[in-house]
């Protein structure tokens, strides 16, 4: 029989119970939320700091059907939902920041085999980390002024903090794995022949994939840090900068809905880099 | 299948046990074998700190002839692990040189055979494509499964790969099982069969079958007997366990230090030449404990001086319980200081 | 087990219910007979910091019996403050009182006008770059803020009204803007403000093609209370003792005194000369009268007019509101701009009379 026990580790709450449970947090933020708005909108219902429902579905719709500029192109009255979509302010701001997101995706991806490289060949070990193990110290953010210099205000200064900001911890991160690959598979890969590029390649990277690929899982979080970070600071359109946008105006009716649509997109990415970890290494276990 | 295993031809038809002449005999016909690997007045010591050095081999000279199962054996940190790393090229000896086929060993390379304890297997390649890697790699790499004939070689190696998987008492379907679904035994057996895939005349293996199970260690090492047999490469085998030296061995070399000083490394303490066969000692229980014993007394820094005695004792029990014919002599007795 | 489950279900409407009581308590604190002004950096408004420095509003308060507290915010942290209720009184810009709290249906009332930008903010460029040429051209600033209104009106009163839907504005955050644009030549215009303008001008590559002087009065610096303070006893009082302190601090500013000026620069972190250059183009209403006169007169409304279509148009009264009459603005001779139904920002010159009479 189930009982209360909220502070027995070997407490076995049934399954319902436990559904309900983590249930919880959510009804009471949402709940809260409810109240707050409710209360402020019985004083002022105007009220934009916690819009109520009803506002929320307006900024929802104006961010999924209406365009974001006056000047960008209006469909015309007769548009399809889809077409409205199309030349949305969501799918505008989403598409430059994705495209941005995943340029810097992309970059990492040097950096990584750079790594590989770091922990496994003894030269490029002493030439590259302490540098790194330095380097990934230095708080990129404080350096936007020199990124500013060196690649203008344009995409690729966002790009670069993104890149500057993560590219220093995954390599360390991932030349921790290759480190910690056991020295009997190197041995034994050049006893059946291996030559260096067989060992970096074909064992030692096939072998710590699965792990850069949960780093990098890890890593989506500051990577959208420092997107935004840079979006809010200098740009033209994007999620943040929209966010920044609104919050001049206190569009918290738009805001909300992009924070939980990037929520969602975080959400998604994770689980899809998730699956494909699974189903591209089913050895890999944990 | 012990009893149709022939004589090899360097004790056969000597005069048993210890007579002076049998020993001269032995190293004659031992000069004109092919040396497969010689270890050259070797030693190994590492700096700690400023002026103290740990040493863990001291003066280590060994011939090993093509054919010869070795059994490296001592305690732990005696540095038998130390010496096979040197064999593979993994560890350079500070003094002294080591050559394996007639060439000195710089880096880990092609010739040797490698089975180590834990992670023999690539994790991330199915059975079938951890005993095919060897035979391809050598021939393709990194970027030659590019070129044409690749496919071709794959299919005969890959023929080759299941006909190693059932010799070595897997089924076709294990083939595409990732190690981790495979038993710890099973494991083993795969590496052995991907070090045999490269046909190298040496094999290293180190602690092999020391994290099984009685039982499944026991058929390894039948299989692992019998696999030496038919091709008779030279193995040197790392363990800590008496009774497998004795079980596998041709020649059980013991390493000991001497005192428990850190500037005192290991020597040869024992080494040991034993007709083929070692495995039917354990039938004769008493006195191959006593063997057994003599050897962890050995090993464990004990002085050889009654080894005269033990040897007594071993003619004797040779005498009356069948044990002549199967070890066959004392090849030489490692020095004390 | 249904008895059970029904415990937590109490049990959670229960913490629900706490919660509530204890949010409940928070917002009834703020009911206390003291009040708080927020302002932030910006040469008309950093003679606060020396009115709280030198115990001239202490003074003042001290006389009408309540209690003022200062606060400085980042300017865009002030403004939501305000809008969230957290402070009384707050200093902003004609076009954030429009567009942040008005907007928001805080009924918002303006009780000093306290100087409008008289060349303090500007559009700079390289290259001899023109109004003409200005279009296509990357130009940095922050966006939805009263830069992106100086470049409007630059562009209208220069005749590129069509053009106005070829700027390429990106939105650049003020503490970045001056590093960024001086550190890269292929930056060819910005909108900022003093002191930045400062920094950005001594690149001598660099100058203005259109500043805040030549739209007079249109960039006002007020200080707003909310209507409801405003509109309790307690609100009067503490309405009127700010007034009188600003008009004392304001003209020893105005008077050049050497205290007044050089805690208002120190505000900003400035130099005393920098501050003085700052307010040479900060035209200061530092007597009553002149704000009085300003706030009185019908100038006021063409020039808000001007500013209210702007926030609508660019969407700054948000996705709400369909017409740019239901954000109205009440005038102190009674004039509405707007819905009358829907008045949300008013200018109330009644404090800065009674502080020209001396009734204060």
């Amino acid at each position: 029989m189930t009982n209360l026990s909220p502070f027995d580790i070997q407490a076995r709450p049934n399954r319902l119970l436990a559904q309900a449970l983590s249930a919880v947090l959510f009804v009471v933020c949402i709940g809260l939320y409810m109240q707050t708005s409710i209360a402020r909108h019985r004083e002022n219902p105007e009220d934009r700091v916690v819009p109520s429902g009803h506002q929320l579905l307006a900024g929802v719709r104006s961010a999924v059907l209406e365009p974001a500029e006056e000047d960008d192109y209006i469909a015309p009255d007769n548009a399809s939902t889809w077409e409205r979509l199309r030349h949305s302010m969501i799918w505008k701001d989403t598409a430059s920041s994705g495209k941005r997101f995943f340029i810097s995706l992309g970059l990492l991806i040097p950096f990584v085999v750079l790594a590989v490289h770091i922990g496994l060949f003894p030269w490029f070990g002493a030439g590259f980390l302490r540098f790194f193990l330095f380097f990934d110290k230095i708080v990129a953010l404080s350096l936007l002024p020199i990124l500013f210099i060196a690649f203008g205000i344009d995409e690729w200064s966002k790009i670069a903090l993104i890149v500057i900001g993560v590219a220093p911890t995954m390599i360390l991160d991932v030349t921790q794995m290759v480190k910690a690959v056991p020295q009997e598979q190197i041995v034994k890969a050049f006893t059946l022949d291996a030559n260096n590029f067989d060992v970096a390649y074909r064992v030692v990277f096939r072998q710590v994939m699965p792990q850069v690929i949960n780093s990098l899982r890890l890593n989506l979080k500051p990577m959208m840090l420092f997107l935004f970070a840079g979006e809010m600071i200098a740009a033209s359109d994007g999620l943040a900068y929209r966010i920044a946008i609104m919050r001049r105006h206190m569009g918290m009716d738009v805001i909300l809905p992009y924070v939980l649509w990037v929520a969602l997109l975080l959400f998604l990415i994770d689980f899809s880099l998730r699956t494909i970890n699974r189903r591209l290494h089913p050895w890999f276990q944990a | 299948m012990v009893s149709s295993m022939s004589t090899p031809e360097i004790t056969a038809g000597l005069p048993l046990f210890g007579e002076e002449r049998a020993v001269r005999a032995v190293a004659e016909v031992e000069a004109q074998a092919a040396k497969s690997i010689s270890i050259e007045d070797v030693s190994v010591s590492y700096a700690l700190g400023r002026a103290a050095r740990r040493s863990v081999l001291e003066n280590i000279s060994l011939e090993i002839e093509e054919g010869e199962f070795v059994v490296l054996l001592g305690e732990t940190g005696c540095g038998k692990s130390t010496l096979l790393r040197m064999l593979l090229g993994q560890e350079r000896p500070t003094e002294g040189t080591i050559s394996v086929a007639g060439s000195k060993v710089e880096r880990v390379d092609a010739r040797s055979g490698y089975v180590p304890q834990r992670y023999s297997l690539f994790p991330d390649r199915t059975v079938l494509d951890n005993l095919m890697m060897g035979p391809l790699t050598s021939n393709y790499h990194i970027l030659g499964r590019l070129r044409p004939s690749f496919w071709g070689a794959r299919r005969a190696v890959r023929e080759e790969a299941f006909r190693q998987l059932a010799h070595m008492g897997l089924q076709a379907s294990d083939a595409g099982k990732y190690p981790h679904q495979l038993s710890g035994g099973m494991q083993q057996r795969v590496a052995i069969a991907q070090a045999l895939m490269m046909k190298n005349r040496v094999l290293l293996m180190d602690e092999a079958f020391s994290a099984l199970d009685p039982s499944t260690r026991g058929s390894l090492q039948r299989l692992l007997r019998s696999v030496w047999s038919e091709t008779r490469p030279t193995v040197v085998f790392v363990t800590h366990n008496t009774a497998e030296a004795l079980f596998l061995g041709t020649r059980v070399i013991v390493l000991a230090r001497e005192s428990k000083d850190d500037a005192c490394g290991s020597r040869v303490a024992l080494d040991m030449k034993l007709a083929e066969g070692g495995m039917t000692l354990r039938s004769h229980g008493q006195e191959f404990l006593d063997l057994v014993e003599h050897i962890e007394a050995v090993s464990n820094g004990g002085r050889l001086t009654d080894l005269s005695g033990r040897r007594t004792a071993l003619d004797r029990c040779g005498e009356d319980s069948g044990l002549a014919g199967r070890v066959g002599v004392f090849h030489e007795v490692g020095e004390t200081r | 087990m249904q008895s059970k489950r029904l415990g937590i279900v109490s049990l959670l409407a229960c913490s629900l219910t706490l919660l509530v009581g204890s949010l409940n308590a928070v917002t009834a604190d703020a009911q206390a007979p003291t009040f708080t002004v927020g302002w932030s950096v910006y040469a008309g408004w950093n003679p606060y910091f020396y009115m709280q420095k030198s115990g001239i509003l202490k003074k003042w308060a001290d006389k009408y019996g309540i209690a003022i507290k200062v606060q400085r915010f980042d300017y865009a942290a002030s403004l939501d403050s305000f809008v969230a209720k957290n402070i009384d009184a707050c200093a902003m810009t004609n076009m954030e009182a429009l567009d942040m709290p008005a907007a928001a249906g805080v009924d918002s009332t303006a009780i000093i006008v306290g100087d409008y930008s008289n060349g303090n903010d500007a559009v700079l460029v390289r290259d001899n770059l023109t109004f003409q040429t200005l279009p296509g051209k990357p130009i940095m600033l922050v966006q939805k803020t009263v830069s992106e209104y100086l470049l409007e009106r630059g562009m209208v009163l220069n005749g590129q009204q069509s053009q106005l839907g070829k700027l390429h504005l990106i939105n650049t955050s003020d503490a970045d803007i001056v590093a960024a644009f001086l550190n890269n030549r292929s930056n060819q215009a910005v909108v900022t403000w003093k002191p930045l303008v400062s920094q950005i001008v001594a690149d001598k590559s660099v100058h203005s093609i259109f500043d805040s002087s030549k739209i007079p009065g249109e960039i006002l610096d007020l200080m707003v209370v909310r209507t409801e303070v405003l509109n309790t006893p307690n609100g009067q009082k503490f309405a009127k003792a700010l007034t009188a302190a600003w008009y004392e601090t304001i003209q020893q500013v105005a008077a050049g005194q050497s205290n007044a000026l050089k805690y208002s620069a120190a505000a900003s972190g400035d130099s005393v000369e920098s501050y003085k250059e700052q307010l040479r183009t900060t035209a200061l209403f530092a007597s009553p009268k002149s704000a009085v006169d300003f706030a009185d007169g019908t100038d006021v409304q063409k020039k808000m007019d001007l500013v209210r279509q702007f926030c609508f148009t660019h969407g700054l009264l948000g996705q709400g509101i369909h017409s740019v009459d239901d954000v109205a603005i009440a005038y102190p001779n009674g004039t509405v701009q707007g819905n009358k139904a829907r008045v949300r920002l008013r200018f109330n010159s009644a404090y800065m009379q009674a502080a020209e009479q001396g009734k204060l």
